[in-house]
This record gives structure tokens, C-alpha cells and sequence, in this order.
């Protein structure tokens, strides 16, 4: 009885003792992580729009955050904008058939708008209480003296083994410019090579009407199109041979068809449903003369 | 008993008389899955040598203060916490490290060289002979890693540590998990061998 007593002490005394040392570490280390995936985020967003610490980002350029809910209610479900205004948020409401339903203000700042769980309770307040609001996806409008230049979609799709999560890059007219994998637990030295440049550049430059009907192929990859994809050659050579291959369907990476294959109809798939979901915005933004910043 | 021995002899140990993986033949499953190339090996091996010099010293200093009841648990616990100390650590500090290092990092938890040498070594023997003998042992597991790493990358890939140097991938086989036994296995009667013909030469068998 007495050994019971001891052991059951002494394990919740290492039980404490641990949880004060990871308590601590976390505390102290949180602030410098959050700044990293913070800055690790935008390195990843310009990546994508081709800039670099080397070439920066121009002033006239601005990043405007868009943020997509979907609201259930009695009746069913809608779907919910969260958009930056000329001045402040709006949350606009769409119905399934694209009608709107009611467009409020928010009261969130630029800061806490970049906080989930502060945003997340700012929506559910304007929902109110009978409306429960789910975050589905959120893009990003990139601008050039108010001009949209590109939009740039997280999406998360599922993989050989779990989900892979992808920043896409895409210009108005939905021509990828980049694709960057942001998460992923293929298997080292197959499935991971879709991380690695000659796997992902194969999207850039695919048109709209191109990626309707995008293929995966099993065929050796040329020698010229992966030295051209891995960046090893002069650009202007580079850009030649990319050319020559552009209109090809993408080369299957050699032992993992089957994760080229999701990531394929992943990009398809992210691509086409957010130029069907933009089209309905913007025509609803334009119906009722909504000004955003974008 | 080790208080004669020296921390060189320490740490020679772990490397190759008791190699964790060539001659314990511990933690397999992980170091089968991850060791496909030079980099990952390199990595997964970092980052098993901190966790073990930390989790050896930590469980030495309190050795005394362990109920021999529960020290599997506490050892676990020991482990747990460091691994998430250096997770959080790495990934607030060297964010770079961190993007490469991360899920390697994660995995050290289950690992069997871990709580063995915990178990064997840090709770008779004095924080110090424990500081070596946790390096001799990562440093074991981190050459058994790259080793291995280098051959599944040079048969599998036809590269090493990233860099093209057949031209051709000559066997795919080497890259999937199965292939990983192979080699650990040929690897092992490599050094059995070796080590038998060292002894001959000796005349001591």
C-alpha cells in the first residue's frame, strides 16, 4: 500500500515537473515562432509572386486578405465573405444560387483580422446567435496600384497518405504562376519529390482552358525540360525549352504516379472552384456597388 | 564498473562495439524509413544525439530520486520533455534548421536507443560518464544513419547528399522502406566480417 502511495506520488510529481518544463519552453519560445510562420508565410506568398529578399516587393503592391466562411442556419447553408473594405471588414452573405443575402460591417483591425480565433468571433457576432459560421478557406488578392495582379489560394487536398496542404499562385485569368507545397508526409525519396522544383514547376504556366483537362503521364522526363525546371541553365535558354513543353500534360514523378496523380487533381480542383466562387463574388460585388479594396 | 573507462573510450563504444543499429540493432523502424538519403540520415542523427546526451544527464542526475517501479514511464517522460523543448526551441530560433530538422525531431519519442540507454547506462553511472556515453551513442546512430543514407541514395538515386553522380537511377528498389533491411542487414555482415578478420589477424580466435 505504502509503495502504491509512493509511486502514485512520484509519477505525478515527474507528471509536474515535466509539464513546468515544457509550460516554461513553450511560453518563453511562442512569440519568436509565431514571428517565424509569420515571416515564413510571407517569404512563401512573394516567393510565389516572384520576388525575393534580392528583388523586393514594389510599394505600388498590396496583399489584401479574403476570407471565406461557411454560415449554417435553420434553412441551410450560405456563404460568407469576409472582405476588406475601402474602410473596415465587411461580411457579405451569398446564398448557393450566388443572391446576396445582407453585406455588415465588422469591427476588427488590420492586427486582429490576421488572428483566427479573434476573426472566427468577430463573424460569429455579426451572424448572431441562430447562424453558426465555419471557416472554410481564405485567399489572398494581390494588387498593383489597384490593379488585381494575381490571387493567391491555400488549398488542402488529400495525398498517397495524409493531406498535402499547397499555396497556388494564379493570375485573373487563373493561369498558374506558382505552386509551393506547404505541408506534406509522402514517402521520402518518392512521394516527397513533389516538393521538389522540376516536380513543381511543371504547373507554372498552365492556362485555364489547359488545366481542364490536365494529365498525368507516365514517361521519363527529358533530360533539357529538368535541367530547365531545377533552374541549372541560363534563363533565356530555360525559357526556351519551357516553352517547347508547355503545352505537355505533367510527367508523373518515377515510383509515385499515384501522388503526382492527387496532386494534379488537387491544383485542378482548387483552381476551378475558386474561378467559379470568383465569378459569383464579383458579380455580386459589382450588383450592389460594394467597394473593397481589391 | 565504467568509472576506469575514459570518455574517448565512451564514445568509441557507441560507435562501433555497440553500435546501436550495425551491432543493438535498435530503433530499425524509424531509421529504415528515414534513412534514403546522406541529408535525411544526417538530420534524424542530430537530432537523436541531443535528445540522448540530454535525456542520459537528465536521468542521471535524478537516478536516486527514480522509484525502480516506474522508471520506464519516467524515462518516457524525460524523453517526451526534451524532445519538446528542442522542437519548440528550434522551431522559435533556428527556423531554418527547424524547416528541415522538424519532423525528425517529432519521431525521436518512440525511439528504442532512447529508453535503452537510459535504462542501461544513466541510472547506475554519474552524469558524466553519462554526458559521454549519450554522444558515443548518438554519434553511433548518427554514422550507422549516414551510412546507410549513402548507400540507398547512391543505389536508389543515383546521387549523393543531393548531387547527380551516376546519371541514372540505377536500382528504385534501395528507396522504398523493405529495401532499408536489406541494407542494414548486408552492412551488418560487412562489419561482423570485418570484425572477425581483425581478430584473426590477432590471433584471437
Amino acid at each position: 500500500m505504502k509503495d502504491i502511495l509512493t509511486i502514485i506520488l512520484r509519477l505525478t510529481v515527474t507528471c509536474i515537473l515535466a509539464a513546468m518544463v515544457m509550460g516554461s519552453a513553450f511560453i518563453i519560445t511562442n512569440k519568436a515562432k509565431k514571428h517565424n510562420e509569420h515571416v515564413n508565410e510571407q517569404k512563401v506568398r512573394y516567393a510565389l509572386l516572384g520576388y525575393s529578399a534580392a528583388k523586393s516587393i514594389p510599394d505600388s503592391m498590396a496583399l489584401h486578405e479574403m476570407y471565406r466562411y461557411i454560415v449554417t442556419d435553420k434553412e441551410g447553408q450560405s456563404i460568407g465573405y469576409l472582405l476588406p473594405g475601402k474602410e473596415g471588414f465587411y461580411f457579405l452573405t451569398l446564398d448557393m444560387g450566388g443572391k446576396v443575402i445582407d453585406n455588415q460591417p465588422v469591427k476588427i483591425d488590420e492586427a486582429a483580422v490576421l488572428e483566427k480565433d479573434l476573426r472566427d468571433k468577430a463573424v460569429q457576432e455579426i451572424a448572431g446567435t441562430g447562424r453558426s459560421v465555419t471557416f472554410a478557406d481564405q485567399t489572398i488578392v494581390v494588387t498593383n496600384n489597384g490593379e488585381r495582379v494575381a490571387y493567391l489560394l491555400d488549398g488542402k487536398f488529400t495525398g498517397f497518405k495524409t493531406f498535402i496542404g499547397v499555396m497556388l499562385a494564379v493570375d485573373p485569368k487563373f493561369t498558374i504562376l506558382g505552386l509551393e507545397i506547404l505541408e506534406h508526409e509522402e514517402d521520402p525519396g518518392l512521394g516527397a519529390e513533389i516538393e521538389r522544383n522540376y516536380f513543381r514547376n511543371q504547373f507554372k504556366g498552365k492556362t485555364f482552358e489547359q488545366l481542364k483537362d490536365l494529365d498525368v503521364v507516365k514517361e521519363p522526363l527529358p533530360d533539357e525540360y529538368f535541367q530547365a525546371l531545377e533552374g541549372n541553365i541560363e534563363a533565356a535558354d530555360a525559357a526556351k525549352i519551357l516553352a517547347k513543353y508547355g503545352d505537355r500534360d505533367i510527367y508523373a514523378l518515377t515510383g509515385a504516379t499515384i501522388s503526382s496523380r492527387y496532386v494534379n487533381t488537387g491544383v485542378k480542383g482548387i483552381v476551378k472552384k475558386f474561378a467559379y466562387r470568383l465569378n459569383i463574388l464579383d458579380t455580386a460585388l459589382a450588383e450592389r456597388k460594394i467597394e473593397v479594396a481589391f | 564498473m565504467a568509472n576506469d573507462k575514459s570518455s574517448m573510450q565512451l564514445i568509441a563504444r557507441g560507435i562501433l562495439s555497440e553500435n546501436p543499429i550495425f551491432k543493438l540493432a535498435l530503433s530499425m523502424c524509424p531509421a529504415v524509413g528515414i534513412s534514403t538519403t546522406v541529408i535525411n540520415g544526417l538530420m534524424l542523427g542530430v537530432a537523436v544525439l541531443f535528445v540522448q546526451v540530454f535525456s542520459s544527464v537528465t536521468i542521471s542526475l535524478f537516478k536516486n530520486k527514480i522509484h525502480p517501479r516506474i522508471r520506464i514511464p519516467t524515462y518516457t517522460l524525460t524523453i517526451a520533455t526534451w524532445v519538446t523543448v528542442i522542437d519548440l526551441a528550434l522551431a522559435a530560433y533556428l527556423p531554418d534548421a527547424y524547416a528541415k530538422m522538424g519532423i525528425f525531431v517529432k519521431l525521436i519519442v518512440a525511439f528504442a536507443i532512447i529508453t535503452m540507454r537510459l535504462e542501461m547506462f544513466a541510472c547506475k553511472e554519474s552524469p558524466n560518464d553519462s554526458f559521454w556515453d549519450g554522444l558515443g551513442m548518438g554519434l553511433g546512430f548518427l554514422v550507422g544513419m549516414v551510412v546507410i543514407g549513402f548507400v540507398r541514395e547512391l543505389l536508389g538515386s543515383g546521387a549523393v547528399l543531393g548531387y547527380d553522380l551516376l546519371g541514372f537511377k540505377p536500382l528504385l528498389f534501395f528507396i522504398l522502406p523493405s529495401a532499408g533491411f536489406f541494407v542494414v542487414g548486408l552492412m551488418m555482415a560487412f562489419f561482423n566480417w570485418i570484425e572477425l578478420a581483425y581478430k584473426r589477424a590477432k590471433g584471437k580466435i
